[in-house]
């Protein structure tokens, strides 16, 4: 009998992050580089590849005395990951009695690691009586957590709420307490889904749109907009409507090709400063999809955009922005280019630097 | 990475400058136009059954047949293998036996429908000898003779799409575009000595089941000098166009955006069997040592290409970095003062045939010869001539291209082996990086193959083109690229998709 193993939707499930316990907890760290948090199962693949290519190591006749552990990781790493996987590694070595030391003098155990499309390949070599001994084992790529990402400092307040393989096309944040959660409008397998998730990161309610014809379509555009208790969703070329409580009942018409041109998509984020209550709107680059995007920030009404600029880096291209629901802060959506998850951002205005 | 000052400030000037030169809001995308393309492959078919492993024509036909049809499953910049014609896809603990789920409702570009029964006569007849493809519930199954765990690297790269083959031998497949129009290359009526390229021109699906492509048609054609495609780029005739290694730093100093994917093609040097069985081992030693790679990547093709070591990239493999090939003249030298009398390279030329096309591979013949003459070797360049068999027969050496087709290192190495080596099969076992490792190291120490350098493939990119998201394995993902209203080439594109015209069907693209 056939044992089969993962499928693909259970591969790929989405990570949660959404708390109003801690965000107050990240507007205090604003500033300060951010990283993401590990995904426990990821650090198991990472830890079951350092323990083969230990255990290989370990397993070299002649292999005497202390050595000086020579680390050479995959260039496009950041610091972060490297520093991690390095720590992995030395960890899984000392556990098999390998005598690790800073000793100039010792005998030297490279290892490097490469990302290659589909795996990361680790490679240790050290030198043995004149010969070189290699041991080489990978590991799928996927299976292993996304890397800590250095962002630059910022000087707005933000806060990675949501993370998804899938490709977000807006979100809105509904609610307040534990009422409040998120509503995510994504394409998945070629499949418009709206879903709505609690505070604590759970899904509560997945809404396909596919059932009323939808076609597949590349145009990344797509808003999602509240209107009491129906949700609309623009698309285009297409105008759609469903409620949480009916989700059956979606319903989709097609828009006159005069009104597709124009549009109903949204005009500028602005934001309100809780200083002085000055109006700044959020300028984003004309991004390519393997350009990180930076996000400015001017005062509405400047002449000159780049004058008192606020600047954040984002991971990737910024996909979309959504501030219609709260003067003081606004959703952006991006793509990060390390990990290929879209991630959803708030940020807010804070006085000051 | 900590942020110093200086760096957070360099990052916001350049996001300043950026900004300023980008505008201030995203446009979004537009639908219509014809992207133009210039290849650099003279010939083409949209057959996959067709295509020799390597070649560098099946990568040109592979960049084609990517445009008409679809794989069960895709890889993505992020090590994930997407969803494609498979939805869904499970293998047993051996990794022997694979199930597809087939996704329902996708129609080929005729309108008719995809079953499970034309995956399984496409697949089986490009995966080959080694698999069993059988139709299943909603699906596939595959049965590999062997465990193979990189069943879904082979089957999101190569040859490994899904078509159905008609009565009259035409291709159909469900892909973003459609073939409209296909000419052979044929002399010029205006002049019967020049010949009129290859064309090939395709429309956009408005069935297909992955969304309709932004661009209306795609019109490709090969086989041009390089710089006059370089040219054409320049002067608005191509909006896409493969630009040959030697031109990458006159197309740069002009200012055109100019993309590169991960390496590609490894130049090689081949060794036949006709050589002399006593002698042989020291030819090849001899000149593996006076190889100055070092050279060839930095003068000869001005650092647009990488001294190769290995049989397979580090990008492939993520061992590369563990081969070496130092160039030691003294030792060569040495080695050559020893050879017997009347061997090749001795007394008598060895005879180097350019079996890959274009001048740049018979300059690189030519500069092998140079460091041959450095070792006293002697070794004379012979270029096939076109109807004349006469270069084929010089035999000895070989300087062949070769184009990584599969995102399996261990499929890629079996290709080579079979394809340069009539070795069957490689031994051991495919999932064991240190095995294929030490199978390559093996196979690199027999000298019968010295690789010369890595060629990247670039393309220069009009400022017109849009959301160009090339994967690095050389993917360019045109069904995403959409074009610019304004530019005179293209007709004026809206922002949405035009309406579906069921009457716009090819009957598919003709092989």
């Amino acid at each position: 009998m056939l044992s089969f193993g993962k499928t693909y939707s259970k591969i790929f499930s989405a990570h949660f992050l959404f708390s109003r316990v801690l965000f107050p907890i990240a507007v205090l760290a604003a500033g300060c580089s951010f990283t993401r948090p590990a995904l426990a199962d990821g650090d198991v693949a990472l830890q079951e590849a350092a323990q083969r290519l230990a255990e290989r190591v370990a397993a070299i006749s002649g292999l005497h005395g202390a050595l000086r552990l020579e680390w050479h990781p995959d260039a496009k790493w950041p610091e972060g990951e490297s520093e991690h996987w390095q720590k992995i590694l030395r960890d899984e070595f000392e556990k098999r009695a390998l005598n690790l030391t800073e000793d100039a003098g010792a005998g030297v155990l490279h290892v490097f690691a490469v990302e290659t499309p589909t795996q990361v390949v680790l490679t240790a070599k050290t030198r043995i009586s004149g010969l070189d001994e290699v041991r080489v084992i990978a590991v799928a790529r996927a299976l292993l957590p996304p890397g800590s990402l250095p962002v630059a400092p910022v000087r707005l307040e933000r806060q990675m709420i949501y993370e998804s393989p899938d490709r977000i096309l807006d979100a809105f944040i509904f609610g307040t307490g534990a009422e409040g959660g998120l509503a995510i409008l994504l394409y998945r397998n070629f499949e418009i889904v709206a879903l709505r998730v609690d505070s604590k990161g759970a899904v509560k309610q997945s809404v396909s749109l596919n059932p009323v014809n939808l076609k597949p379509s590349r145009d990344p555009r797509a808003e999602m907009t509240p209107r009491g208790s129906v949700v609309s969703v623009e698309l285009p070329g297409k105008s759609c409507e469903f409620s949480w409580e009916s989700p059956a009942e979606v319903k989709c018409h097609t828009e006159k090709p005069a009104a597709t041109g124009k549009s109903t998509w949204r005009g500028t984020t602005l934001l309100t400063s809780p200083c002085d209550g000055s109006s700044w709107k959020l300028v984003r680059s004309e991004s390519e999809p393997n350009t990180r995007d930076v996000l400015q920030v001017v005062p509405d009404g400047a002449l000159r955009e780049s004058s008192a600029a606020v600047l954040s880096e984002f991971p990737g291209p910024i996909v979309g922005t959504n501030g219609e629901q709260n003067p003081s802060s606004a959703l952006v959506v991006a793509q990060n280019l390390r990990t290929g998850n879209y991630e959803i951002y708030k940020i807010k205005l804070a006085c000051g630097n | 990475m900590k942020f110093t000052r200086l760096s957070w400030l360099a990052a916001t000037n350049a996001a300043i400058v950026a900004l300023a030169c980008l505008g201030a809001q995203a446009a979004p995308p537009r639908y219509g136009g014809t992207l133009h393309i210039k290849l650099r492959a003279s010939s083409f078919s949209l057959d996959p059954r067709e295509w020799a492993p390597g070649s560098l024509s099946s990568a040109a036909s592979e960049k084609l047949a990517s445009l008409v049809y679809d794989r069960l499953v895709t890889l993505d910049d992020y090590a994930r293998f997407q969803p494609a014609l498979a939805t869904e896809w499970t293998h047993d603990a051996t990794s022997r036996n694979w199930q597809f789920k087939l996704r329902s409702a996708v129609r080929f570009s005729d309108g008719s429908m995809l079953t499970p029964a034309d995956a399984v006569a496409a697949l089986q007849s490009t995966l080959g000898k080694g698999f069993e493809v059988t139709a299943a519930e909603n699906g596939i199954a595959i049965r590999a003779a062997h465990s193979t765990p990189d069943l879904l690297e082979q089957l999101a790269s190569g040859r490994n799409f899904i078509f159905r083959r008609l009565l009259a031998g035409t291709l159909l497949g469900t892909g973003p575009f459609f073939v409209t129009e296909s000419v052979a290359a044929a002399p010029s009526e205006a002049n019967p000595s020049a010949i009129k390229p290859a064309r090939i021109k395709f429309q956009a699906n408005e069935g297909a089941w992955s969304g309709r492509p932004f661009v209306d048609f795609v019109e490709v054609i090969l086989g041009e000098p390089p710089l006059r495609q370089l040219l054409d780029l320049q002067v608005g005739k191509a909006d896409i166009a493969e630009i040959a290694p030697d031109l990458v730093r006159k197309g740069r100093q002009e200012g055109l955006r100019i993309w590169n994917s991960a390496p590609q093609t490894l130049v090689a040097l081949r060794f036949d069997d006709t050589l002399a069985a006593p002698a042989s081992d020291q030819i090849r030693e001899a000149l593996w040592l006076a190889l100055d790679r070092d050279t060839m990547a930095n003068v000869l093709l001005q650092r647009e290409a990488q001294p190769a070591d290995s049989l397979l990239p580090q990008w492939l493999s993520g061992y590369a970095f563990l081969f070496e090939s130092p160039m030691n003249l003294q030792r060569a030298r040495e080695l050559r003062a020893a050879f017997p009398a009347g061997v090749p390279g001795a007394t008598q030329p060895l005879r180097l045939r350019v079996d890959a096309p274009g001048d740049l591979f018979k300059l690189m013949g030519e500069r092998v010869a140079v460091n041959a003459r450095q070792a006293n070797l002697l070794v004379q360049v012979a270029l096939p001539v076109s109807g004349n068999n006469s270069a084929a027969s010089a035999g000895g050496l070989h300087l062949f291209a070769w184009h990584y087709d599969s995102l399996s290192p261990h499929s890629e190495l079996e290709d080579f082996v079979k394809q340069l080596l009539d070795a069957r099969d490689l031994p051991g076992n495919a999932t064991d990086p240190e095995q294929l490792f030490a199978q390559e190291r093996r196979l690199l120490e027999e000298r019968r193959i010295l690789p010369l350098v890595l060629l990247p493939e670039y393309a220069g990119i009009r400022a017109n083109v849009h959301n160009w998201n090339a994967s690095p394995w050389g993917d360019w993902r045109l069904a995403d690229v959409w074009l610019d209203s304004e530019d005179p080439m293209t007709s004026k594109a809206p922002t949405s998709p035009p309406k579906n015209n069921p009457t716009a069907r090819n009957p598919g693209a003709r092989p």
